[in-house]
């Protein structure tokens, strides 16, 4: 490619990069953030705003300050339905590839749902007896919002991954 | 399910030695959440199961902390390493102190 040409690759790269950061002082990426949030698909290593002080307190209280590890190569994966028709009965499938070794073990596994009347709705403590983490039950949920599993290990990591759930029918009361 | 407490384990019908086998559990339990009212408009008062006790061969390998969020005839279903033919019990205690127990032996099949 000659150098010479007013329009090489590199220039577009950098003017598309440049009308990017534009945009992202605008409103525009705003609106795609909502976007995102709609469709529950998250960027890699994005986790979603902490809706309130009751959530940020449960967050705090289960990593203790610890960075929160996730995005597309974490070690965990939280599985739900995009749309739950009845709020009393959603299922639930929680699992990780971690190692279940006496030496190094998933200790614990939370759940929040955000917008629920109790957030953090459970905890499951775990052993290396267990050999594996697949955790699978069901849960009721009030409305549309976004459902945490935070993992934590015995050597002090802490793993999450998200999923937003479009409720239909309110199943709390 | 019928009555209450009412708790089932299912685990595979052949287990090898050393096998991570997947075990199902269910327990009949109305899980209130407090906020629900009766047809003639009495509140209903939260009662749930809050706590399940998981020991394989005498020891705790599980134990789960729950709220009136999980559905109600609570199921939960995990893996478990079958290193030993022992018995697996699992205890559920609800908010009234009730607790409901169910035991499955965990015996290896020749190879």
């Amino acid at each position: 490619m000659s150098l010479e040409q007013p329009f090489s690759r590199r220039n577009f790269v950098r003017a598309m990069g440049l009308a990017a950061a534009g945009l992202a002082g605008s409103g525009a990426v705003q609106g795609s953030d909502r976007l995102l949030a709609m469709t529950g698909v998250l960027p890699a290593g994005c986790d979603p705003e902490v809706p309130n002080e009751q959530i940020a307190r449960i967050i705090q209280e289960i990593t203790g300050g610890r960075p929160i590890q996730s995005g597309n190569k974490g070690h965990m994966a939280l599985d739900m339905p995009a749309v739950a028709e009845d709020g009393r009965v959603v299922p639930v499938i929680i699992e990780s590839n971690l190692p279940m070794t006496p030496e190094r073990y998933v200790k614990a596994v939370h759940l929040i749902v955000d917008h629920n009347p109790d957030p953090h709705l459970a905890v499951f403590h775990l052993t290396p007896a267990l050999g594996e983490v697949s955790i699978q039950t069901r849960i009721k949920m009030k409305r549309t919002t976004w459902v945490r599993a935070l993992l934590v290990t015995s050597t002090g990591d802490v793993w999450a991954d998200y999923a937003r759930v479009n409720v239909t029918l309110n199943g709390c009361g | 399910m019928r009555g209450l407490g009412d708790a089932r384990i299912k685990i595979p019908d052949r287990i090898a030695k050393g096998e991570t086998i997947l075990v199902n559990s269910i327990v009949s339990h109305p899980m209130d959440t407090g906020f629900f009212r009766t047809a003639e408009g009495k509140p209903i008062p939260a009662w749930f199961i809050k706590d399940v006790v998981v020991t394989y061969g005498g020891e705790e390998v599980a134990r789960f902390e729950w709220t009136s969020g999980i559905s109600r005839d609570p199921v939960v279903s995990f893996m478990l390493k079958a290193d030993k033919e022992a018995p697996l019990t699992m205890v559920w205690t609800d908010t009234k102190g009730s607790a409901f127990t169910r035991t499955v032996e965990i015996r290896f099949t020749a190879a």
